[in-house]
């Protein structure tokens, strides 16, 4: 049997029906965005000063969930991984704008999905978080010739950690794993430690045991990652053009 | 278990992964909100100014073969988030206009730095050709290094510079 998914791929639904599945699975996104906390822009603010830090654990566990699927999945056979877009690394400008989006989201208070769903709820400074998002877009896209070459710098590809570590992609995904919970408990620690236990709920017995049941599962399932080998995931030696954009290099100048 | 209307950390993250679970399966991508924005921006400027804007260097290619630059997946994404988290704030009786803020900040300071922080954002996601949720999460689950190295310097731009805006927070 063919491998179905990605379904918009394969060919198993056309075009438009993948668009219109679009708007269910915004809104899980944007149900799952209220209900993490994060339309309050105070507590996504909170995580630079350890008062909150839900942001981190809230990324974590969604980087973890959606890795285990994406390369479970392929390595079940069910999805074509070859096939699935693959983020490419220009390493300087993505350092670049991460600092400044960090800079933008601690005095701004949202990230541009998070404000989407504050205007949804009616939060004013959302609303003028996005208009203010929507001008430094507008910035950007006109004046780009200015910072076009650095935009384009760089360029390395789809790379992935464990070519960049020269470990096996089994093993990446454990190490993720271990990142995530090393990081999600000591940060607890740092929030307990600077801002005193004042968070209940996080220290209620079926908090505490759900999360820690969830962090075992997470547990298990890198650990039967680590030992498939990298083969298993992803054919490396064959050349997938799909998702290799092109450089950098060759890309047309712009006019 | 009934949490109410805000959840643990570990399962709401566990839900922003399935829908971006979903979104691979699916359509063989990710999910993002930054550049339905920046969409947006290119359709009301094309309204404005056609000629220049089809003939612009980076969003000339959002009207390539006479296409609509809001005839796109990010941008059904975007209004599926809208809906999402208007029904999540609705059923918890949570829909409130209101001026999220620190005890001790004035609206309208809070307003003029939500501005700032929006414009930084929004050409520092285009130079990082993404977000938070479509580099950071996406590329994050893809074991992508920029994704990566986005992430931490996220996380390194917004330290620099929280003591100086405490007092909004906190």
């Amino acid at each position: 049997m063919d491998i179905a998914a990605p379904f918009a791929k394969t060919g198993l639904i056309d075009a438009a029906t993948n668009l219109w599945l679009a708007i269910p699975i915004g809104f899980i996104f944007g149900f799952a965005l209220f209900h993490a906390g994060f339309t309050d822009s105070r507590r996504i603010a909170w995580a630079f000063y350890f008062k909150d830090v839900g942001v981190p654990v809230v990324m974590f566990s969604a980087i973890v969930t959606g890795m285990v699927g994406l390369w479970g999945l392929s390595l079940l056979g069910l999805l074509d991984i070859s096939l699935v877009y693959m983020l490419p690394t220009y390493l300087v400008p993505m350092a670049v704008g991460g600092v400044l989006f960090g800079v933008g989201m601690v005095i701004g208070g949202y990230c541009p999905g998070t404000a989407i769903a504050a205007v949804a709820t009616g939060k004013l400074d959302g609303v003028v978080f996005v208009g203010g998002f929507l001008i430094g877009s507008l910035v950007f896209g006109d004046f780009f010739p200015v910072w076009g070459d650095f935009y384009n710098s760089d360029y390395l590809g789809a790379f992935r950690l464990d070519q960049a570590f020269g470990i096996s992609l089994g093993a990446t995904v454990l190490l993720i794993i271990v990142i995530a919970v090393v990081g999600t408990i000591s940060m607890i620690f740092v929030q307990d430690f600077v801002w005193g236990e004042k968070n209940t709920l996080a220290k209620s017995r079926p908090f505490k045991k759900l999360q820690g049941a969830l962090v075992a599962v997470a547990f298990a399932i890198g650990i039967i990652f680590a030992f498939f080998p990298t083969e298993s995931f992803i054919d490396d030696s064959i050349e997938t053009p799909f998702y290799i954009v092109p450089r950098a290099d060759v890309i047309e100048a712009a006019p | 278990m009934k949490f109410g209307t805000r959840w643990p950390p570990i399962p709401a993250g566990i839900l922003i992964g399935v829908s971006m679970l979903l979104a691979f399966v699916v359509a063989g991508r990710g999910i993002g909100a930054s550049g339905a924005m920046t969409r947006l921006v290119a359709w009301v400027q094309h309204g404005l100014f056609p000629t220049a804007t089809e003939q612009s260097a980076y969003f000339g290619k959002y009207f390539a073969d006479g296409a609509h630059p809001l005839n796109d997946y990010v941008v059904f994404l975007l209004v599926g988030l809208l809906i999402g988290a208007f029904v999540a704030a609705w059923r918890s009786g949570e829909l409130r206009v209101e001026v999220l803020r620190g005890p001790n900040f004035t609206a309208r300071n809070r307003l003029l730095l939500a501005l700032s922080g929006g414009i930084i954002s929004g050409f520092a996601a285009r130079l990082a050709r993404g977000c938070t949720s479509g580099q950071g999460l996406v590329g994050g689950a893809e074991l992508s290094v920029g994704a990566w190295v986005f992430l931490m310097s996220v996380f390194v731009g917004g330290w620099l510079v929280a003591w100086f805006v405490r007092k909004q927070w906190i």
